[in-house]
């Protein structure tokens, strides 16, 4: 869309610009490098606004229509973190886009540090130039007012897991988390979205730079309530021989892009993507990835499996990059959905762009219902219907669990499906 | 690993100016002024003696065409279309309309016989006719050898054979202008039917400008006794060929229709936009079968042509059936998505597809099947290869909609690639809107194992037999859609477009 | 007929065969036994001329003529076949066809006329009623969705049909069940002529004691460190191999 073109600015885009004009002066920076770049990102907002589906990347979410109007931004900090879902982690808190200094010893410990800080101080980086679809990465740079940054020493051992938790009770934050991994490390991270019931919006962009040899697990668990709208971006580069498993698992939001954008950039890379998304209500949530296979003998498998009851729209367009010097590289891709209202909707879109010759690369789709078989095998055996529905849901959901490497965090999923599926199905 | 670079270096010396159906006929020809606008369209119609209701559905898709934009989001670049620089209607002096076969210009017949196309019915009937190789091997025979054929040149239809044959069956096989002029209740009642005249930029501007193609009818419960075909021959200089195919099957009929076109091999790049209309009623069953073999453009990536086809088919009756089957090794940009709609309950559509594109093409192409009615039934398997310095992408969409209760679609989609400067790409949109849809889709991108390259050897077949066989066996589940002499056309055709590498 | 000479071979960095000697006789039948990991399908894929695999030093002598400088299909116009341990599935492309193309391109390399397809017919059709194959099969894509058993057999079919000179078994006795292990060892049995030799690559004896080998050679890390006749396969399957190899695996 070109700017002639350009038609009148919606109520939600109005309100993120008036909103950038009031905060004019009030949120950290420090030097003209960071003000121009907050400046760029608004621009390029003000020119290309919310994405619409005339956009490739947002066929199936027109942010257009879906964002009518955005929670407020306000200064007030109500709530409390809550408890870390496994008792030896560590946990990095944000309240309301503001970052909570640990209190405890090993927190002080850690190698992170306050984004807001780091803003101004004038030592934060953000990115000085945007797609024109790239909205999350322009509201985040031009807003973004703290975070964590986390930077994590060659050869780091896994025995302190980092919980970041970003607890958003209503208004709007966006945030930030920096992570640079060193070679060889070996770290377990747990971001946690989480919330009330208020209406919030909120941006959260995760950029991680991984060097050679080093082995990270990302989880993403979202369990917001159901009336907040979320940007997420998680970007990765990954140098050679790094191995990375992000887990996503979706069951709340009433609005989600999740972006996921992997570059294999070293040889021998691996990526691993094992997605859940637990879809009701009135839910409109698209995970987009995109993982760019740059370097000989890369290898990447993800796997997605979405639930969807009520009026629940769910999107998941997966591409697989190859590049011409990624020969060798092996990559498949398996998006699986179950429907189970017929108001309910799944769209995916899984993508192979394929430019160098000698590589196996696939891709799956299915969409079902749950087997009538099945569920007539197992309420022959006395089980009530909704509870062998239930059974077969979580089967299907829960076989991407099983294969969690960490036998605690695998128990803690299990929970956390046990009680959606006994809210919903 | 070595007898991989060794096919790769065979692909980079293919030379694509191996188009066998590169000539030009000579002969004069009427063309309208160069460029569109009304007066192009008034021009038109009137050549083509139609009625006030046609000009005037023509001339609303024209105004509507000014509104709109070329689509942009297919995988394709090329420099911008002047469509002022093309010539619209251009047909031999001789021939403005289809006549009977003592009549026809001795040139053109000349001009068909070259390309293999049988006109004569005589010599088709007393089996003059070269007859597709056979042997005791091929178990699938297929069991006539007559197929009337539409012989379409630039702008005009030349002659329309097996007619009176035709027509004592019922089935009615002619011209789309003439049916425009013979038929015009049911060109009315079914012309834009399936293809709204603003439907896309290319549909619109070939409703304002068709010139010729072909009309199909076969009435309730008739099985259509032959295999109907249109050729379509792009002769004269810059000049667009926008041809219109309507066929209809009524209750319980069933056709089969063929679909084949060349075109001179010339240095700028010439102008296709087709639509075709598929309706089947209840019970019937239309299969659609094309060898699209334009000229692609020389090595360099000069010339070829731009194909932006809309093919779309309406299963509109309950139990109607509507297959596809495409072979696409011409043109220097295809955009092209023969769909489905599946309206009818216990409708079936099939998209069987393979898609070669060498040196500098550039495929963009798939299918959409679109789930409406109930119990509704899909199928689509498409075989890329890619291979010199082309692109080649399928896209295609699955939806079932809220009411399509138990819709199943299968999909599989293939590419393979030969060589490191070429891409294969895929885009599936599959979108489930209810809860008793089942799809299943799957996509792989390879190259040649180098397994199989030494198991076929150990055999004693040298390498580019066995690429070759490796290859045929990778299009086989597409070919044998096809109706047996299309079969081999298809199968040397292919092997044609990966000459150097494939033998 | 066959010759290796000292033969040093590797797959990337790895060295497999080391120092490997061996002669075959016209009409003979040797066996090459050995335990997993000796080399004994690299030794059936070099013989053929994959091009996984890197000659670094040494020689194979097919009647006289070394045969390195020349590619797999050349090999197989010569005379040598390999039926292969795992057979590749190929989609699409039906066996009958497979054989047709096969024999044909062998056929016009040796400058002989094309087949004659009623008579090929005919010979498949028995050929096939002897190894107890059902004809529906050849019609079937190459070995896409043939059991072990079926592939094994579709392979001696091959042999059989091309006509082969020298014929190199890959285990051909693993997934077979007793009946259809005697079912291919006959189909072999037949072929046994003063012109023709056989390199038998098996684990265990029970393939031996149905195609029974002049001689028996132990393959160990690429070379061939003992030969004898047939009763060293005894031997082997009631002693294994640690004492012949003089170290346990």
């Amino acid at each position: 869309m070109t700017v002639s073109e350009k038609v009148a600015l919606t109520q939600a885009e109005t309100e993120i610009i008036n909103n950038f004009i009031a905060l004019k002066g009030k949120l950290p920076q420090r030097g003209l490098l960071l003000e121009t770049a907050r400046k760029a990102a608004m621009d390029a907002f003000y020119k290309h606004g919310l994405p619409s589906r005339r956009m490739e990347n947002w066929h199936y979410t027109d942010m257009r229509t879906q964002l009518i109007c955005i929670a407020p931004y306000s200064s007030k900090s109500g709530g409390a973190l809550a408890a870390p879902l496994l008792s030896r982690s560590i946990v990095l808190g944000l309240i309301n886009g503001q970052a909570v200094i640990p209190s405890h010893k090993a927190g002080k410990k850690m190698p992170a540090t306050p984004f807001g800080a780091l803003l101004a101080n004038g030592e934060a980086e953000l990115p000085q130039d945007f797609a024109n679809d790239n909205v999350i990465a322009q509201l985040n740079t031009a807003l973004v007012s703290d975070g964590w940054k986390l930077d994590f020493p060659e050869n780091t051992s896994s025995d302190k897991i980092i919980e970041l938790q970003n607890v958003q009770n209503g208004a709007q934050s966006h945030v930030r988390f920096p992570v640079i991994i060193g070679s060889n490390a070996n770290v377990m991270i747990i971001e946690r979205q989480i919330g009330n019931d208020e209406e919030s919006f909120i941006s959260s962009v995760s950029n991680l730079d991984i060097s050679e040899g080093a082995q990270v697990s990302w989880i993403i668990i979202r369990t917001r309530g159901m009336t907040s709208t979320e940007l997420n971006q998680f970007n990765a580069r990954l140098g050679k021989n790094v191995a990375l498993k992000l887990y996503i698992i979706n069951a709340g939001s009433r609005f989600l892009r999740q972006e996921i954008n992997v570059n294999l950039d070293g040889m021998g890379a691996d990526f691993q993507l094992r997605g859940i998304n637990l879809l009701s209500g009135k839910t409109h949530t698209d995970t987009t990835m995109v993982v760019r296979h740059l370097a000989k003998d890369t290898t990447s498998t993800e796997i997605i499996r979405n639930v969807a009851i009520d009026e629940a729209r769910g999107v998941f367009q997966g591409m697989i990059r190859v590049a011409k010097e990624a020969q060798k590289t092996d990559a498949s891709m398996i998006c699986n959905s179950l429907i189970l209202s017929d108001s309910a909707e799944f769209d995916t879109k899984p993508e192979l762009e394929i430019f160098a010759d000698d590589v196996a690369c696939g891709h799956g789709a299915t969409v079902a219902e749950i087997d009538r078989d099945q569920l007539f095998y197992l309420m022959a055996r006395g089980i009530p219907e909704a509870q062998a529905r239930a059974m077969l849901v979580k089967a299907f959901v829960g076989e991407l669990i099983e294969g969690f490497d960490r036998k605690e965090m695998g128990e803690v999923l299990h929970i956390l499906l046990d009680q959606w599926l006994q809210v919903h199905i | 690993m070595p007898a991989a670079q060794e096919t790769i270096r065979q692909v980079h010396k293919i030379d694509v100016d191996q188009y066998k159906y590169g000539f030009e006929t000579k002969i004069e020809t009427e063309k309208a002024p160069k460029g569109l606008n009304e007066e192009t369209i008034r021009f038109i119609s009137e050549r083509k003696r139609e009625s006030g209701w046609m000009l005037e559905w023509r001339l609303q898709a024209y105004r509507r065409w000014l509104q709109m934009q070329e689509p942009r989001w297919a995988r394709l670049s090329y420099t911008e279309i002047n469509f002022q620089d093309y010539y619209y209607y251009a047909a031999p002096k001789s021939q403005i309309e289809p006549k009977s076969l003592d009549k026809v210009d001795p040139e053109l017949l000349a001009t068909y016989e070259k390309l293999g196309i049988p006109l004569k019915e005589q010599e088709i009937l007393t089996g003059v006719r070269k007859q597709g190789e056979r042997s005791e091997l091929d178990s699938n025979i297929y069991a006539s050898d007559r197929v009337a054929v539409d012989a379409v040149f630039d702008s005009v239809s030349v002659i329309t054979t097996f007619k009176e044959e035709l027509a004592r069956a019922g089935v009615i096989f002619c011209s789309i202008s003439e049916a425009v002029r013979k038929h015009s209740e049911l060109v009315k009642k079914y012309l834009g039917s399936v293809v709204p005249i603003a439907d896309n930029f290319y549909a619109a501007l070939n409703s304002a400008v068709f010139t010729d193609g072909s009309f199909v009818y076969v009435p309730k419960n008739v099985r259509c006794p032959m295999e109907l075909s249109t050729y379509f021959r792009i002769n004269e200089r810059n000049t667009g060929q926008f041809e219109r195919t309507l066929i209809i099957a009524d209750e319980g009929a069933y056709v089969s229709y063929l679909e084949g076109c060349t075109a001179p091999q010339r240095d700028e790049n010439q102008l296709h936009a087709a639509v075709v209309e598929l309706i089947a009623l209840e019970d019937a069953e239309i299969k659609y079968s094309t060898v699209q073999n334009w000229y692609p453009g020389d090595k360099e990536g000069r010339g070829g042509i731009y194909n932006f086809v809309t093919k779309r088919g309406d299963c509109r009756g309950n139990n109607s059936k509507i297959s596809w089957t495409q072979v696409e090794t011409g043109s220097a940009i295809t955009w092209k998505y023969p769909s489905c709609l599946l309206r009818g309950d216990n409708s079936r559509g099939h998209f069987y597809s393979i898609a070669v594109a060498n040196g500098h093409q550039q495929i963009d192409s798939g299918t959409k099947m679109v789930h409406l009615g109930r119990n509704t039934s899909s199928r689509i398997i498409s075989k890329g290869i890619s291979a010199g310095f082309s692109e080649n992408t399928y896209r295609g969409q699955v939806t079932a909609h809220r009411r399509a209760a138990n819709a199943r679609n299968f999909t599989q989609c293939d590419s393979l690639l030969i060589g490191n400067d070429c891409g294969a790409h895929t885009v599936p949109y599959i979108e489930a809107k209810n809860a008793t849809a089942q799809f299943e889709h799957e996509a792989t991108t390879s190259k040649i194992s180098e397994d199989h390259l030494f198991y076929v050897m150990q055999r004693g077949i040298q390498e580019e037999e066995a690429i070759a066989l490796i290859i045929n066996g990778f299009v086989k589940e597409v070919i044998q859609e096809l109706p047996m002499e299309f079969a081999v056309e298809a199968q040397k055709l292919i092997g044609i477009s990966l000459e150097g590498s494939v033998g | 007929m066959l010759e290796i000479k000292n033969l040093y071979a590797r797959i990337g960095e790895t060295e497999i065969i080391r120092g490997l000697d061996l002669k075959i006789e016209d009409g003979e039948v040797a066996a090459v036994m050995g335990p997993n990991g000796s080399g004994k399908s690299t030794l059936s894929y070099i013989l053929a001329g994959s091009k996984n695999y890197k000659i670094t030093k040494g020689d194979i002598l097919y009647n006289g003529q070394s045969i390195l400088g020349i590619n797999a299909a050349e090999r197989a116009v010569l005379g040598i076949f390999l039926a292969f341990q795992y057979p590749m599935e190929i989609p699409g492309v039906a066996m009958m066809e497979f054989l047709k193309v096969g024999m044909n391109a062998q056929r016009k390399a040796r400058k002989e006329p094309a087949l004659n397809v009623s008579e090929f017919l005919k010979h498949v059709k028995a050929m096939a009623a002897r190894l107890e194959m059902d004809m529906s099969m050849l019609k079937r894509p190459l070995n896409v969705g043939f059991s072990g058993g079926e592939k094994k057999r579709a392979e001696i079919l091959q042999m059989v049909l091309l006509n082969p000179k020298f014929c190199v078994l890959d285990e051909t006795d693993s997934g077979l069940d007793v009946d259809a292990l005697k079912t291919v060892a006959e189909g072999v049995n037949a072929l046994r002529a003063s012109d023709r030799s056989f390199l038998v690559i098996t684990h265990y004896q029970r393939l031996l004691d149905y195609i029974v080998p002049d001689t028996v050679h132990v393959l160990y890390k690429g070379r061939i460190i003992k030969s004898g006749d047939k009763s060293l396969a005894s031997y082997l399957e009631q002693n294994g191999y640690t004492d012949i190899i003089g170290e346990p695996i």
